[in-house]
């Protein structure tokens, strides 16, 4: 068990080395600049916890905390923003949409947000007068969100049958993934206490090293434009909108 | 009790984003296939069932009970149009997707504006529908898509103009 803990902990974060230096040599940095951040964000806090974790424990369990729970913080604010960075890049570049779709996506973030502070409240023995439940209460909001915003990301995406290019595809699928892992797995906690916090850490480890994989996946898999067969619009066709055309202007 | 009720939320969000990624990426397909699936609309004859003083006309004529069912009939055919319209615009939405990998950029530019008014279509059409179902519930409500028809024109137009930029010697700009 002490050994997948620690596979887990610290394999995603070198395969997100990895990704961030095949992010940075494809120059994808310019098309998704807070994902990047959001990367670069992690390995640091990687980093900084496995260091305290190795070197200066266990006199350093609050600072550890400490440092976990702004951690957390940050890596939520810069969910919202990839999540921002998404629903920009697949929904809200086709200029007809934008217009629409922007308050759609601005009351649902809103709602989402209202329901995140109103179910956090709901669950027990969670306040945010200690630093675990603080931690509690932002994983759980923040997964609840995330998750809410990509099913309704990938939802309007289906609905108006617009097809997405591999890579922000690739991104919105491992953080939904991981998200939506958070959410049952923050619930469970908080329903259960700290006697489930290793099997829910172990599980959300889990689902952050798939959603790394899938970021990977996306990465290599080719960027080609979509096959077409066949002429498209016949003269037959082309003839019966040419009616309907002139009946247009006759009228 | 709540916190179950949030892990099944997580599950459910979570087959939900697995099944709804399929369908997103751009795969392209057989175009003349995605064609003889378009259906021809009548625009003229959904603006009639939408409108509002034919619908007078009827409630003046007929008894209460009579306008109520003959009401429900025109909206429910009314939302078969929409329904028909969005379809059409799905499919103009993968064929103008084709015609944006043209290497003329004046078929690419109005595949463009085709592939955003068929979204606009979709979407519109999606506001439509529950406006239509809610006509009939309360007849009096004056709920009716006009901007249905006017997109579904302006994609028609758009439609012809891609053609006459394809196919130049067919003798489609006197239409326009």
């Amino acid at each position: 068990m002490l050994f997948l803990r620690y596979y887990l902990w610290i394999a995603p974060h070198a395969l997100l080395g990895f990704l961030l230096i095949w992010f940075l040599r494809r120059g994808l940095y310019r098309q998704s600049p807070i994902f990047c951040a959001f990367v670069i964000f992690e390995l640091v806090k990687f980093l900084a916890l496995f260091t305290i974790s190795r070197v200066l424990s266990p006199s350093a369990t609050d600072v550890y905390r400490w440092i976990f729970v702004f951690g957390l913080g940050v890596s939520a604010l810069l969910t919202l923003g990839v999540a921002y960075e998404l629903a920009n890049e697949l929904l809200l570049s086709h200029s007809s949409l934008a217009g629409v779709l922007r308050p759609l996506l601005r009351w649902g973030a809103a709602a989402l947000i209202l329901l995140a502070a109103f179910s956090s409240a709901m669950l027990p023995g969670v306040s945010v007068a200690r630093v675990a439940n603080v931690f509690q209460v932002l994983d759980f909001s923040s997964s609840l969100f995330l998750a809410g915003l990509l099913v309704t990301l990938f939802l309007f995406g289906k609905v108006l049958h617009i097809s997405w290019r591999s890579w922000p595809t690739g991104v919105a699928l491992g953080f939904g993934i991981s998200a939506c892992i958070d959410l049952a797995t923050a619930a469970l906690r908080a329903e259960f206490g700290s006697s489930d916090f290793i099997a829910s850490d172990v599980t959300q480890m889990a689902a952050f090293h798939v959603c790394v994989v899938v970021w990977l996946v996306y990465l290599f898999l080719p960027e080609g434009a979509p096959k077409f067969v066949g002429r498209g619009l016949e003269k037959s066709d082309l003839e019966f909108w040419d009616q309907e055309l002139q009946r247009m202007v006759r009228r | 009790m709540i916190p179950l009720i949030f892990v099944l939320i997580g599950f459910l969000a979570l087959a939900s984003i697995l099944y709804l990624v399929k369908g997103h990426h751009a795969t392209g397909g057989n175009l003349d296939e995605l064609t003889s699936q378009l259906r021809p609309i009548d625009v003229d004859a959904f603006r009639n069932l939408i409108d509002a003083r034919e619908e007078e006309f009827l409630r003046q004529r007929l008894p209460a009970h009579e306008f109520r069912s003959v009401h429900r009939e025109r909206m429910l055919a009314a939302v078969e149009y929409v329904w028909c319209a969005a379809q059409n615009a799905a499919i103009l939405i993968r064929l103008g997707e084709a015609a944006k990998q043209d290497s003329d950029p004046a078929i690419s530019a109005a595949a463009g504006k085709l592939v955003d008014n068929a979204l606009r279509l979709r979407l519109y059409a999606f506001q439509a529908i529950p406006r239509l179902y809610l006509g009939i519930l309360l007849p009096h409500t004056s709920l009716r898509p006009y901007f249905i028809a006017e997109t579904y024109d302006i994609m028609t137009r758009q439609v012809v103009m891609l053609g006459c930029l394809r196919y130049p010697t067919r003798g489609m700009s006197s239409a326009l």
